[in-house]
């Protein structure tokens, strides 16, 4: 079987990618790996369950989580997305001057160990943290959010309860997340 | 003999039948109330080998499959079932005293099985498939009482019917049971006369009441004898047709309808939806003999052979807009070429949903996904997703075209307005 392509055109993390001929067979995360050498979104269970391979998928209604490892990289064609690598701040040389918060608050809180499923939290809080501010939720309903929300993200050195702390801190120190009671 | 006297008699006649009428209604709504037998609860006593016989029958039955819900305690009822005239709860047939079955009788127990009739001459609604069990012999329904007199007791109090009048007037099931309560033998779909036939039709028909929901129904409910395992929409998802013929056009042979039954998976795919409840509650136990005997019933004694997929002839060039949908999002579980990753990930090529006429379970996948499930045999089967957010009704339309065109044997005649009238019905 011969491998056919198709040019790819997609905005990433705000700069404009393309059109490269891409094998129309190719996952998004591998995409993102070998021929754009953006490495920080991870390749785990190749399966679409343990989310660590998440990024941003920007569209009318705002952001949404999308898995890279199950979904083809033509599928972005025309897309607008963000990665791990384009969170934080960068200087004029793409020098990082600034991390997020919720990247902040993962290391204040020593969320992670090996770090492998970290790039996939990140996604995931930044992406429940804009729909909060969108759509918030009552202080008493936001454990549940924040658990239903990363729950779907598995962390094999068992983080998860660090994780949700670091989460919940942000969220309650961000004003505008939180309704009052 | 006067006039006036002639008159009178007439009234008292009248007056007579009048009061008969009342007092068969009160006695039939009376009859129809939810009340323990008034009686002791009943001791059963039976040897190990009676108690284990009883279960395999009851798991044969799948009793379980209504009358308990995924975490509750076993035969504690609770199981919500939809019908078109309302949801009805499976009941609690643990031998509680006052919320089980802990005060019948064995007679009691056989006739509610095989008549639909529960103490009091209540009325069952056919929900209870009283319908297929009635050819059940008296020695098996006792075996199953025993079974169940001696399981934990469980208090868990019944849940009401949510019916709406008039379907909620039990009294009514009487002339339902009149008019479509049939109590000749089931009908077969396959030809067949081995003993094993014979053994498969018991146990396909009676027990295991697989027509309840491969069979189509009229508009009171009542099962379509003369389309016999035809396949029928009860549910969201189709319960597809079992007769010989469309067994074999899609690929099943007794081999592995023994597989699928034993562990829910198969060269021809998953158990799914509704069907997956009944692998792990019923099917996984029977002896390999009584599988065989019910592939033997499905397909007959004479099983025709099996119909291949045409194979159709691969894309060269650009996807089309299909196989692009397809690539982009089912590829890395289904395989490149559908062959899928087994046994997590089943092969959408010679798929058996796949190849059904109606693609009306193959879009209802795509749309709301299939949960993730732990099959028998220790493996499982991963979630799939649901991308009815993420896929348009013209892409969904153009998926199910091409996977059923490349691996179906299936034209494409699937629109965007099918996807639309499933995605609303949700």
């Amino acid at each position: 079987m011969t491998i056919t392509t198709s040019p790819l055109s997609l905005t990433i993390n705000g700069r404009e990618v393309g059109p490269i001929d891409v094998p129309d067979t190719l996952m998004m995360v591998d995409f993102l790996h070998e021929y754009l050498n953006l490495t920080g979104s991870r390749f785990g269970c190749g399966i679409g369950v343990c989310h660590a391979c998440t990024v941003l998928l920007d569209g009318p209604d705002g952001a949404e989580e999308i898995r890279t490892c199950i979904t083809g990289a033509h599928y972005f064609n025309g897309k607008r997305i963000r990665t791990i690598e384009g969170l934080a701040e960068r200087d004029g040389q793409q020098k990082v001057i600034a991390i997020t918060p919720i990247q902040q608050a993962y290391l204040d809180h020593y969320s992670f160990q090996c770090g492998y499923c970290t790039p996939g939290f990140v996604i995931g809080a930044t992406a429940l943290m804009e729909r909060l501010k969108a759509h918030p939720v009552r202080a008493d309903q936001l454990e549940e959010t924040i658990t239903e929300h990363l729950g779907r993200h598995i962390c094999r050195c068992t983080g998860y309860v660090r994780y949700f702390e670091a989460a919940k801190a942000v969220i309650l120190a961000t004003p505008g997340l939180v309704k009052e009671n | 003999m006067t006039r006036s006297s002639s008159r009178r008699r007439g009234a008292i006649a009248i007056l007579i039948v009048l009061v008969l009428i009342v007092a068969a209604i009160a006695a039939a709504l009376l009859g129809n109330r939810d009340a323990p037998p008034d009686r002791p609860p009943q001791k059963v006593e039976a040897t190990p080998e009676q108690l284990q016989l009883g279960r395999y029958l009851a798991r044969a039955a799948d009793c379980a499959a209504c009358h308990q819900t995924a975490d509750g305690p076993a035969y504690a009822g609770g199981f919500p079932l939809k019908t078109p005239f309302g949801t009805l709860y499976g009941t609690n047939i643990t031998p509680d005293p006052d919320h089980g079955i802990g005060r019948w009788t064995a007679d009691e127990f056989y006739r509610a099985l095989t008549r639909g009739k529960a103490p009091h001459g209540r009325n069952l609604y056919p929900a209870m498939p009283y319908t297929a069990y009635h050819d059940m012999p008296r020695a098996d329904a006792d075996l199953i009482y025993a079974y169940l007199m001696n399981i934990r007791p469980s208090a868990q109090p019944n849940r009401k019917p949510d019916i709406p009048f008039p379907f909620n007037q039990r009294i009514l099931m009487s002339g339902w049971n009149l008019l479509f309560f049939d109590r000749s033998p089931l009908p077969a779909a396959s030809q067949g006369e081995s003993p094993q036939w014979v053994r498969g039709r018991y146990l396909t028909n009676v027990l295991g009441h697989c027509g309840e929901c491969h069979t189509p129904r009229g508009s009171l409910g009542q099962v379509q004898r003369d389309a016999w395992l035809q396949g029928y929409v009860l549910g969201r998802f189709e319960a597809p047709a079992l007769t010989p013929q469309a067994l074999a056009e899609r690929g099943w042979t007794q081999e592995d309808l023994q597989r699928f039954m034993r562990t829910g998976l198969a060269p021809q795919g998953i158990a799914a939806d509704e069907m997956y409840p009944v692998i792990v509650h019923s099917t996984q136990y029977l002896s390999d003999d009584d599988l065989k005997a019910m592939s033997v019933f499905l397909l007959g004694d004479q099983p025709p052979k099996t119909v291949p997929v045409p194979s159709a002839k691969p894309e060269s060039g650009p996807p089309s807009a299909g196989r692009r949908v397809y690539l982009n999002t089912c590829a890395a579980c289904h395989g490149i070429e559908g062959e899928g990753h087994p046994p997590g990930m089943p092969p959408l090529a010679d798929n058996s949903t796949v190849r059904l006429a109606s693609p009306r379970n193959l879009l209802l996948s795509i749309l709301d996904g299939l949960p993730a499930q732990r099959l028998p045999n220790g493996t499982g089967i991963g979630e799939m997703p649901g991308f009815a957010h993420r896929l348009n009704d013209e892409e969904i339309a153009q998926l199910a075209n091409y996977i059923r065109t490349a691996w179906g044997g299936r034209d494409g005649q699937v629109a965007a307005a099918d996807v639309a009238k499933l995605r609303e019905a949700k």
